[in-house]
């Protein structure tokens, strides 16, 4: 897999140039910026791009912005932002116009390769990733009364998946079910809580996770 | 108070109406000269020769009653000095001339001890004395007297001459107890004639002296104010020389036991008492001119309008006086609705005015005591809006030094956010990767479980370091806005918390403002509210901006907010609030939840 990535922390992204070295993958362009990344992969557009949030010139959400700016000029990249911030109103604005092949990811992953490999593929599959650590806090949310009550273990473990933006097949495959198990339990997730069934795997994800932060009150 | 005034406010006083508007009346003499060092030479010189005058036209008097003559040239005295005085008064001239008269008439009816044409004289003349005493009692402290007092003096003088000439006409010198050696105009002597006129005309005499009182009694009634507080000592004496001089004349024509000259002692010891009266009038007026040193320290201590108008009015005996604020709307066309009034502007300095009085214009009549105290209430006002000034100066730099400290504190937790963001956690991360590149390169299952250990605490720590930084900042509210970050809040509390935030991004230091408030109203609820859930919600208006934080809770918060566990907390948000000019109210009843509305001005 071919990545490049843009982070305005030398030493972060020398680490993170040499992790992703170690597991094989071809790091196209290392950079400080979204406007140097953009200069970097003309020439040949990556699998992937790994984005920060805050970057130069202005430090405030360059990564989401150049997210914009990539999708628009590659559609075929994934886009990956690895972020410091646990926040949801991040995740949901970068997957609100970023709408397939993108995920929220926070840096914490780096301890875990395994996780941080699979999420590179799944957004170069044109899939969306949520950070599971989001996603739980959401889950965990306290809630009035809790509609999630409704659900049982089995289900909840379909629903997380779900918002951390796992296709059928993936969530089968975690889970060690059969796609159309994965497809009841889906179905009676959706009737429970109710929502309408999405036409996309990736306007899943946004409802669920519109639904679990609005569930909060 | 002089250290923060320059100097005195300047009084301008004209009488609104009545003087045409004339912007400065004449100044008069002020009774506060008469003991100015001059005037003393010519009253001394007037006494000695007034003195010198009555010892000699008594003569005979002192060998037969030294006393009464004594007595007679201690009135004259009095009197004329009392006048002298008076002179000097406004308008008061006529009266000091009827006083100055009554004294020196007073030693002329005793001249019939030289026997001659005197005791002719003083028969006919001797009650002129009691015309000028109350010719003076009728006029004072006025400039004129009234048609009515013109009248009754006119009267009482034709009856007095025209009834005493009967008598001097149809008797003999020997009747009247003078020795017959004087001359007399004995033109139709008639004994009985004489003895039934002697009645009549003293008698008639007499119902004059009860009339005099009964007038003293009506303008005593009628005078009102510091007119009132002046002549009442001078009325009291009147009435009671008047009532001596009817009840020694009633003895004397009834030829009671008394003998004449004891009456006529009598007479002229508590006739005394009128021009100590006024001489104890003018003393009050004194008295009252000192007494707005006590208005300046009165009103110097409270200092607003109605204190020195009440103060005003109390020091001036003027219950109808009014002191206008030179701002409102009803100081113009003042000289049009207050026709007849004493309208005085105050200023402070060369300033515009600042205040107006509108007054009884019978202030007038005291100049030295209205202008002294018109001065003071200047001086309290001009130093009231000082103070105010002064104080409201004070209050703008301690607001603007809170707005000034919640912008440092803001930039300096940005400031620490961005540090630990760029330095600490970074370094960090780019540690963990390195680790997990480590590990991906040994096959050594002992070097696995140990990087993979050390992996663990980092991620352990890592998170730690977040949740501080977002503590510290939260850098979502700087780049999404407050929604985002009260979403922000509401999902890492153990509550379920809705919020609804601002339609719109806002102003820096507001957004931070009303983040830091939500989180210190909230972290309240979670600790002492014991509340199934709350809610935030942020409205922005035109010009105003709310934030209401309700929670179903145990409520009772504002009770002991200034002494409870919550006041802390409190006192944080309404110090942060009150640094943009807006404020925050509690309504917490017991059982009830509690619901804390924080209102900023913006626009």
């Amino acid at each position: 897999m071919r990545v490049a990535i843009a982070e305005d922390s030398g030493l972060f992204r020398s680490s993170l140039d040499l992790l992703l070295r170690s597991f094989r993958t071809e790091v196209t362009a290392s950079v400080a910026s979204g406007a140097e990344l953009l200069a970097a992969i003309r020439a040949g557009p990556p699998d992937v791009v790994i984005l920060d949030i805050r970057m130069p010139p202005s430090f405030t959400d360059e990564g989401i912005r150049t997210a914009h700016e990539i999708r628009a000029r590659y559609p075929g990249v994934g886009i990956l932002i690895l972020s410091t911030y646990a926040e949801t109103s991040y995740a949901t604005q970068l997957l609100d116009t970023v709408r397939s092949g993108v995920g929220y990811l926070l840096k914490d992953n780096v301890t875990d390769a395994e996780a941080l490999m699979e999420s590179l593929a799944r957004v170069a599959a044109g899939e969306t990733v949520v950070d599971p650590a989001i996603v739980r806090r959401l889950l965990e949310r306290n809630r009035k009364p809790s509609v999630l009550e409704a659900l049982n273990e089995r289900e909840l473990d379909v629903l997380r998946h779900m918002a951390e933006g796992r296709s059928n097949l993936g969530i089968g495959r975690e889970l060690f079910l059969s796609s159309r198990t994965v497809e009841t339990h889906v179905t009676s997730v959706f009737t429970k809580l109710g929502l309408s069934p999405s036409d996309t795997e990736n306007n899943r994800v946004r409802a669920v996770l519109a639904f679990l932060r609005s569930a909060g009150t | 108070m002089r250290a923060t005034i320059p100097s005195l406010p300047a009084t301008r006083t004209w009488l609104g109406g009545v003087a045409g508007g004339r912007e400065e009346s004449r100044r008069a003499a002020r009774p506060a000269r008469w003991f100015a060092h001059r005037p003393w030479l010519s009253v001394t010189a007037i006494l000695l020769a007034v003195g010198c005058f009555c010892a000699l036209i008594q003569g005979p008097q002192w060998r037969e009653d030294a006393a009464l003559a004594t007595a007679n040239l201690a009135f004259s005295l009095v009197f004329v000095f009392t006048g002298l005085m008076l002179r000097r008064e406004p308008g008061q001239r006529v009266t000091a001339w009827a006083l100055m008269l009554a004294g020196v008439f007073r030693c002329l009816d005793f001249a019939d001890a030289w026997n001659g044409a005197w005791p002719a004289y003083t028969t006919v003349f001797g009650g002129v004395d009691r015309i000028f005493g109350a010719w003076a009692l009728l006029r004072y402290p006025n400039s004129s007297l009234s048609v009515l007092h013109r009248r009754y003096l006119i009267a009482l003088t034709a009856w007095m001459l025209a009834g005493r000439t009967l008598i001097v006409v149809t008797s003999t010198a020997q009747w009247n107890g003078y020795s017959p050696s004087s001359w007399w105009p004995a033109l139709v002597p008639d004994q009985r004639l004489s003895d039934t006129l002697n009645y009549v005309v003293h008698g008639g005499e007499a119902l004059g002296g009860i009339g005099l009182i009964v007038l003293l009694v009506i303008r005593l009634t009628r005078t009102k104010g510091l007119d009132r507080v002046v002549i009442t000592p001078i009325m009291a004496a009147g009435i009671i020389a008047v009532t001596a001089t009817i009840v020694s004349a009633t003895m004397m024509t009834l030829s009671l036991s008394v003998t004449p000259n004891t009456a006529y002692l009598t007479e002229s010891v508590v006739d005394l008492g009128i021009p100590i009266a006024f001489l104890v009038a003018a003393l009050q007026r004194m008295l009252l001119i000192r007494n707005v040193t006590e208005l300046t320290a009165q009103v110097a201590a409270g200092g607003d309008i109605s204190a020195v108008r009440h103060a005003l009015r109390s020091v001036l005996h003027d219950p109808t006086l009014d002191l206008l604020d030179t701002s409102e709307s009803s100081v113009r066309d003042l000289d049009s609705h207050s026709p007849g009034r004493l309208v005085s502007y105050i200023r402070a300095g060369q300033g515009a005015p600042i205040a107006v009085v509108v007054a009884d214009p019978v202030l007038a009549r005291y100049r030295e005591l209205f202008d002294a105290a018109t001065a003071a209430s200047g001086l309290a006002l001009h130093n009231a809006q000082l103070q105010a000034k002064a104080a409201q100066e004070k209050l703008e730099q301690v607001k603007a030094s809170r707005a000034r400290i919640l912008e440092v504190e803001l930039a300096e937790r940005r400031r620490l956010e961005r540090d630990l963001h760029d330095g600490v956690q970074q370094h960090l991360l780019s540690i963990s990767a390195g680790l997990t590149a480590a590990m991906a390169r040994t096959a050594d299952p002992a070097a696995t479980a140990a990087f993979a250990q050390a992996s663990e605490g980092l991620k352990a720590v890592l998170s730690e370091l977040r949740d501080l930084a977002h503590g510290i900042h939260p850098a979502v509210l700087s780049q999404c806005g407050l929604g985002a970050a009260l979403e922000g809040i509401a999902e890492r509390l153990p509550l379920p918390v809705s919020v609804q935030g601002p339609p719109r991004r806002l102003d820096v230091a507001v957004e931070a403002t009303l983040y830091y408030v939500a989180c210190e109203a909230l972290a309240n609820v979670v600790k002492h509210a014991d509340a199934g859930s709350a809610q935030v919600a942020v409205r922005a208006g035109e010009s105003l901006l709310e934030m209401e934080i309700a929670d179903d809770g145990i409520g009772g918060v504002a009770a002991d907010a200034s002494h409870g566990r919550a006041s802390h907390g409190l006192a944080n948000i309404t110090d942060r609030v009150s640094a943009l000019d807006g404020d925050v109210v509690i309504d917490s009843p017991p059982g009830e939840g509690t619901r804390l509305v924080v209102r900023i001005p913006c626009g």
